[in-house]
Formats: C-alpha cells, sequence, structure tokens
C-alpha cells in the first residue's frame, strides 16, 4: 500500500503526553461511546419493526421504549463521542483531517442527519406517549443514524488508507467502494440491533413481573431475544466476510502479532459463540433471566475485545500505508491531574445524580418537585 | 461560501445557544430554589415551562453543534485545529467531563419534575448550573488564548496561556451574557402564565436577572478591552481606528447594549409592559451583543488563528524560514489537486495552500476583485514584499518592537517559482495576463 503524495507532514507541535496513554483514554472512550452508538442505532431500527406490528398494543408499547430509550442514549451517545475525537485528533491528526476535508460534504451533512434523527425521536416519543403511531419518525430516523453510521465508517476507512485519497478526491462515490465497507458497516448495525434486542429482554424480566404484565414482558423479552439471536448468527457470518476483506498486509500483520493481537481476536469470538450459545437456550425469559443477563454480559464482553481488535486494525492499516510516524511528545502533567481529577468528581456526581433521580419518590401526601 | 463564513454560520447559532444552556442553568436554579423556599406555583410553573427548552436546546442543538464546530474548523482550518490540539487537549478533555455531567443532569432534571423530592430536584438543577458554568470556564480560557497568549509564547507553559489576560474579563463578559439571554428565553415562557397579576410578577423578576445579566456583560466589556495589548485596542478604538468595519461593529454591539438594558429595566420597573415584540427585541439585543463580541474578538485577531504563533492560514510563525526554502507546497501537498482530482496549475496551489482559508476566488473576500488592478509585475512585487515582511513577524514574535507593513495579512511564504506562479495566477483571473498552466506536481 504505497503512501500517498497528499499526506500533510506530521504536526510539529508535540502531543502533551505519551502516546500510550492517548491510546488509553481513546479505547476507554470509545467503548463507552460504542456502547451508546449501538443503543441508538439498535433501538432505532426495533422501534421502527416494532411500530409496524399487527398487534398495535405490543407495537406500540416496544416502539414507545425503544424511544423513551434513545432520547437519552442519543445525547450521552454525542456526548461521549467527543472525547475519542479529541484522542483521535491528538494521535492521528493529519490522517482524520484530510479524510473529512476530502468527504466534507458527507462529513458535514452528518450532523444535519444527526439533529433531524434526534428531533424525530422526540417527536416519536410524545406521539406514543398521546397513543398515536409514530412509524414515519422511527423509520426516518433509523435510515437518518444508519447513513451516519455508514458515513462514519467510509471515513473512518478513508483515514487509514493514504494511497486512496487520490482517486477518492477525483471520483468521491468510490468511497463507498473500498472491500471492507459493507462487511464492517454492518457488524455495527448487528452489534446495534443485538444489544437492543437483549436490551429489550433484560428490561422486560430484570424483576419477576407482576401476573398481569407477564404475558407482556414474556412477549417483549422474547422478541427481543429473537432479533438478537438471529443478529448475532449472522454477525457470525459477517465477522467472516470481514476477515477476508481486509487487506493482505493489514490481515498478516494481524495474525503475526501473536498474543497481544491474536488473544483479544480469539476471545472475542469465544465470546461471540457463547452469546449464541445463552441466547439460543432461553426457552422462558422470565423463568431465566440469569441466562438473559449473561447474554448482556457477553455482549459487553465480545464488543470491548473487538474494540481492541479494531484498534490494532487501524494501526496496522496506517503502518502498512507508511503513515505511522511518531509525534514528538511533551508532559503537561498538572494539567493531566486537573482532568483526571475532574473526571473522577463529575462521573461520580453524575452517578449520585441518576441515583437520586431513581430511587427517591416521596411517599403519598409528601411534596414533589 | 469561504470557510470562515461556514465557521461564522455554525458559530454563532453555537454560542448563542451554549450560552443560554450555561445562564439558563443559572437563572433556573436561583428560581425554582426560591419558589421551593417561598411555595410560589407560579414561579415553579415558570421553570418547569423553560425546562424542556433548556433540555432541547442544550442536549441536542448545543451538543450537535458543539460537535459541529470541531467537524468545521477540522475541515476549513486543520493545522491550526490541530494545534490548539496539541495544545489543550487536557483543557477540553477537562471541559468535556463537565459537559457529561450537565447533559446528565439535564436530562434527569427535566424527567423527574413532579416524580422527586424538591431538595432531590434542586440538588439536580444545581449540580446543572455548576457543570455548565465549569464548562465556560474551561473553554474561556482557551478562547481567550487564541487572541491574548500572554506570555506563552515564551515560556511554553500550558497555565501561562490558559490563565491570559483576557480570561477574567472574558468570563465576566460571558457569565453577564448567559444570564442576560436566559432572562430573555424564560420571558416567552412567563408570558404563557394565565394569571396577569403573576405574569407581571414573573416578568419582573426576569427584567431583574436581564438588568443584572446586562450590567455585567457591560463590565465584563469594558474589562475587557482594556486588558487587549495597546496594538490590538488601536486596531478598533480611538479617533483613528485602523480597522474601520471593526469600530463600526463595536459601535453597533454598543447600542445592542443600550437596548438590552433598557427593555430589562423598562419591564423591571413597568413589567406590564412585557409582551412578545418586547421579548423578541430583547432576545435578539442580547445575541446581538455575543454576535458583536466575537466578531469584534476574531476580527483584532487578524491575521493570526492563535496570537503571535500561527496565522489564520495555519503556517507557524516558526516555519516561515523553512516553507520559504522548501515551499509552502511541502507543507499542503493537498492542496494540488482540485475539484474531481485534477491537478491544478501551482499558482492555484499556491493560493489554495495559502490563501483560502480566508479567500475565495469570487465570492466572500473575492480575490478576483481584489487583484483587480494588478499585473502579473505589480503582483509578484507585491507578494515580494509580503513575504520580506516575513522577518518582521519573526522579530515581533521574539519580543521585539517591530510592525509589520502589512498588519492584517499573514506574510507570503514559498520559493520564488511559488511565488511567480502564484503572481501569474493572480493577473490572470482578469485576463490581464495568459493562464499559467503549469502543474503543480
Amino acid at each position: 500500500m504505497p503512501t500517498d503524495a497528499l499526506l500533510p507532514a506530521l504536526d510539529p507541535m508535540a502531543i502533551p503526553g505519551p502516546p500510550w496513554l492517548f491510546h488509553a483514554l481513546w479505547l476507554v472512550t470509545f467503548a463507552i461511546h460504542v456502547v451508546g452508538v449501538n443503543v441508538v442505532l439498535g433501538a432505532s431500527i426495533l422501534g421502527t419493526m416494532a411500530s409496524l406490528d399487527s398487534d398495535r398494543t405490543f407495537g406500540r408499547g416496544v416502539a414507545g421504549f425503544f424511544a423513551e430509550v434513545n432520547t437519552w442514549a442519543i445525547s450521552l451517545t454525542i456526548t461521549f463521542g467527543i472525547a475519542p475525537l479529541l484522542f483521535l485528533q491528538v494521535l492521528h491528526g493529519r490522517l482524520f483531517y484530510s479524510a473529512t476535508v476530502i468527504l466534507a460534504p458527507a462529513w458535514l451533512g452528518l450532523l444535519l442527519f444527526l439533529m433531524a434523527a434526534y428531533y424525530l425521536t422526540y417527536g416519536a416519543k410524545y406521539r406514543l406517549r398521546a397513543g398515536k403511531g409514530a412509524a414515519v419518525h422511527l423509520g426516518l430516523s433509523a435510515l437518518l443514524f444508519l447513513a451516519v453510521a455508514a458515513i462514519q465508517v467510509v471515513v473512518h476507512l478513508l483515514s487509514v488508507q493514504p494511497g486512496r485519497w487520490e482517486g477518492v478526491l477525483a471520483a468521491p462515490w468510490t468511497a463507498l467502494s473500498d472491500r471492507s465497507f459493507v462487511p464492517r458497516f454492518l457488524h455495527f448495525v448487528l452489534a446495534g440491533v443485538t444489544l437492543a434486542g437483549i436490551l429489550l429482554a433484560w428490561v422486560s424480566v430484570r424483576r419477576v413481573p407482576d401476573d398481569g404484565a407477564r404475558a407482556a414482558a414474556s412477549a417483549r423479552a422474547a422478541f427481543g431475544l429473537k432479533i438478537a439471536l438471529l443478529a448475532t448468527l449472522l454477525q457470525l457470518v459477517d465477522g467472516l466476510w470481514l476477515t477476508i476483506s481486509v487487506p493482505r498486509e493489514v490481515l498478516l500483520g494481524l495474525m503475526r502479532g501473536g498474543a497481544a493481537t491474536m488473544l483479544p481476536l480469539t476471545l472475542g469470538i469465544a465470546a461471540g459463540f457463547g452469546l449464541l450459545v445463552f441466547l439460543a437456550r432461553v426457552r422462558d425469559p422470565i423463568a431465566d433471566r440469569t441466562s438473559v443477563r449473561r447474554s448482556l454480559e457477553l455482549f459487553g464482553l465480545a464488543m470491548i475485545l473487538m474494540l481492541v481488535t479494531r484498534h490494532q486494525l487501524r494501526d496496522l492499516y496506517i503502518a502498512a500505508a507508511g503513515a505511522d510516524a511518531s509525534p514528538a511528545t511533551t508532559g503537561q502533567w498538572g494539567v493531566l491531574a486537573v482532568f483526571l481529577g475532574s473526571f473522577v468528581l463529575c462521573t461520580f456526581l453524575a452517578i449520585v445524580a441518576v441515583v437520586r433521580s431513581a430511587k427517591d419518590r416521596p411517599g403519598p401526601g409528601d411534596a414533589t418537585a | 461560501m469561504g470557510g470562515g463564513i461556514l465557521i461564522a454560520l455554525v458559530a454563532i447559532l453555537h454560542v448563542v445557544v451554549s450560552h443560554f444552556a450555561v445562564g439558563g442553568g443559572l437563572v433556573m436554579a436561583v428560581l425554582e430554589t426560591a419558589a421551593v423556599k417561598r411555595n410560589d406555583a407560579p414561579l415553579r410553573d415558570l421553570v418547569k415551562r423553560s425546562s424542556m427548552i433548556l433540555l432541547l436546546l442544550s442536549t441536542v442543538f448545543g451538543a450537535i453543534s458543539g460537535v459541529g464546530i470541531w467537524f468545521t474548523i477540522g475541515v476549513v482550518h486543520p493545522a491550526a485545529t490541530s494545534s490548539l490540539i496539541h495544545t489543550f487537549v487536557w483543557a477540553w478533555a477537562t471541559e468535556w467531563t463537565f459537559f457529561l455531567l450537565e447533559v446528565v443532569t439535564a436530562l434527569a432534571w427535566v424527567a423527574t419534575w413532579g416524580k422527586v423530592s424538591p431538595r432531590t430536584h434542586l440538588l439536580l438543577i444545581w449540580l446543572y448550573a455548576f457543570a455548565a458554568f465549569m464548562s465556560l470556564v474551561v473553554i474561556q480560557g482557551i478562547l481567550g488564548f487564541m487572541l491574548t497568549p500572554g506570555s506563552y509564547p515564551r515560556t511554553f507553559s500550558f497555565w501561562d496561556g490558559f490563565l491570559n489576560p483576557t480570561y477574567l474579563p472574558g468570563i465576566l463578559f460571558r457569565t453577564g451574557v448567559c444570564i442576560l439571554l436566559a432572562a430573555a428565553w424564560m420571558a416567552f415562557a412567563a408570558l404563557r402564565e394565565p394569571d396577569r397579576d403573576a405574569r407581571a410578577r414573573l416578568s419582573r423578576i426576569l427584567g431583574a436577572a436581564g438588568s443584572v445579566g446586562v450590567g455585567l456583560a457591560g463590565v465584563g466589556w469594558v474589562v475587557w478591552e482594556r486588558a487587549l495589548p495597546d496594538s490590538v485596542q488601536r486596531l478598533f478604538l480611538g479617533e483613528k481606528p485602523l480597522l474601520a468595519a471593526l469600530a463600526t461593529g463595536r459601535s453597533h454591539t454598543l447600542r445592542m447594549f443600550a437596548v438590552a438594558a433598557v427593555l430589562a429595566l423598562l419591564v423591571l420597573v413597568l413589567p406590564r409592559l412585557q409582551s412578545w415584540p418586547v421579548a423578541i427585541l430583547a432576545l435578539l439585543a442580547g445575541a446581538g451583543i455575543l454576535a458583536g463580541y466575537e466578531r469584534v474578538r476574531e476580527g483584532v485577531r487578524k491575521p493570526f488563528v492563535i496570537a503571535e504563533q500561527m496565522f489564520s492560514n495555519g503556517v507557524l510563525v516558526s516555519e516561515i524560514d523553512r516553507l520559504n526554502e522548501k515551499g509552502i507546497l511541502s507543507k499542503a501537498a493537498w492542496a494540488t489537486k482540485g475539484p474531481g482530482g485534477r491537478a491544478l496549475p501551482l499558482g492555484e496551489a499556491v493560493f489554495r495552500a495559502q490563501c483560502a482559508s480566508c479567500h475565495t476566488r469570487d465570492g466572500y473576500l473575492g480575490i478576483k476583485k481584489i487583484a483587480s488592478a494588478m499585473d502579473a509585475e505589480f503582483a509578484e512585487m507585491f507578494l515580494t514584499a509580503m513575504r520580506d515582511d516575513g522577518a518582521n513577524w519573526k522579530a515581533r514574535a521574539e519580543g521585539k518592537d517591530v510592525k509589520p507593513d502589512y498588519a492584517f495579512m499573514p506574510p507570503f511564504v514559498g520559493t520564488d517559482e511559488e511565488l511567480k506562479a502564484l503572481a501569474l495566477w493572480l493577473a490572470s483571473l482578469n485576463g490581464s495576463q495568459v493562464a499559467e498552466v503549469t502543474d503543480a506536481h
């Protein structure tokens, strides 16, 4: 893979810390962001499917759940996306900026898609609360979120392959012709659908429902688990497709990386198979709530391991392109301490806020806000 | 449309909404606390009616437009964005932690009306107000640095850059505008109060908040102007300002101050005069003050994007000599390719690399019009003089008392070949020379 002549020079300014620290923070914050991405993508797709269900009570109930979840999840996903965006720019600014400049209309259009999808989700939430249908709102928001995901995948793939920049500049639509674009995009979408399905099941049965609500909870959980099982099966096929679609030198780099690269990949695949087993063996979600919870935990494990592999793949792509020059480094330890301190403080306060909001329920006759 | 206009569009929308988000937190926290203490139902309803707008604007529009600024400056000014990131990533990361708390508490606060005790609800809004204000406290350090880096260019100490001369005045000004904008937004919710007496009382309270806001902002503006270096003050202050357009912009902003002050005091003294037209005018005046401030702040920074370090075209003062030797295209190979991937003439490539962050060809600050009186010889002479000016900029950055000849333009950097190619290309725009067709490669 030749280094392209359009590759900008490395920023002469030193980065304010060791690269490993930025990699670690990037990975951690990106993992949290991706949980949100999966929820938003999956919830918008499953919400649309549910809102088209012939059983209106069931369908609107499930769609309402996903619309409520998404109004929170979208805010948090965007917020958690800011940190990895910062760390990405520190480490690979020249690659990232170049890709976004080449695909500027799509990249900036992404913001409009995101805003429209967000407000459509709010519209769906209030329509469903009022007992009205929201298939159009949810369907449009799902399409917009899918477009946002596709743009992110395209920009990512382009950024790590400077050799393709000149060609894409000449014909922008060829950005979609990357062999690994479709399987990589599907990897995100299927993960989102899986998580949303398991989330619906887990929320429905995490506490034993009353007799009156038992049938509805069981139906919701069964719907979620069935979708998650199907999506996980497809994910295994897609994972294989993604593996063989990666450029040869990148794949070889992954295989030759020893335990550092093969362990996360192998364990991630194993976690995927484990997830499949747990999802398949649930017959009665209410009676077998442990398996539902285990499914959620296994999904989380598989996702984290796959993110590690994704991160390593990025570095291999960049190394293959000869664009892995090391930046100069310097230390800003005092400011780093301020960041870590504020992170701990704000996380603690956010947890306090959520816990107090969830647990504080005044008794009858007591004042409410 | 030039990149500057694109940034301005996104940034203006974002700063107005984000200042409302900060001010909304402060004002609503105070008002909800007062409502709980006095068991004041209309005041509580005013805050509740305003809360959904706060949520939709801050966590939806504010969040996305904030990311939008990142996206936009990264596309328009990648080199400057990279430099700022390398210097201030921990500050931005710190701001992000407060923004995280801001979003969580905003969502929880709006979702728990009528569900939790007043004590818990007050805790949520005060946490929100704290987080929102702290995000302002952090970001002001970076914004102030871009205009007045203080002793940073000599010490390269983060704190010297962050706690720069306009840091505190900027916080004072912005806090005032935040409160003013929040009071102006909430006036619409107050007008929906059905009881006439209660409506007047709420309007009076918001008039008081608006008066406090405009007062703080006014003091902040004056202190901010005085904190600017003399060389910057001369650009837009005094009897003969060097940048007349900015001086005019400042005058307009001061008129906005007057309008906002009069309206806030009017509603405070005669609250029954509050109406939709008055509220709209007050909101526009508040937004106008902020837009005017941002315009002046951006304008007086010319020709830098980071004062004394990086010019608005992404060229560092420290790399002037190297780029004169190796050429601007050694830093910006991307500029050699135009739409459709076609190879551009060398002169046009140099224009894209060095001038296009501010100038368009035919539109905003169109170079065709600016160069209309130039033939190739004159353009070459002019560009040579601009290149020589690089030595003055370097001397000034080293602290010497030197005035560049072209105070509002970055120096030209590049080889003789690049300079001549640009001169020919500029002349060719108006047909005075045959177009130069050398391939940029």
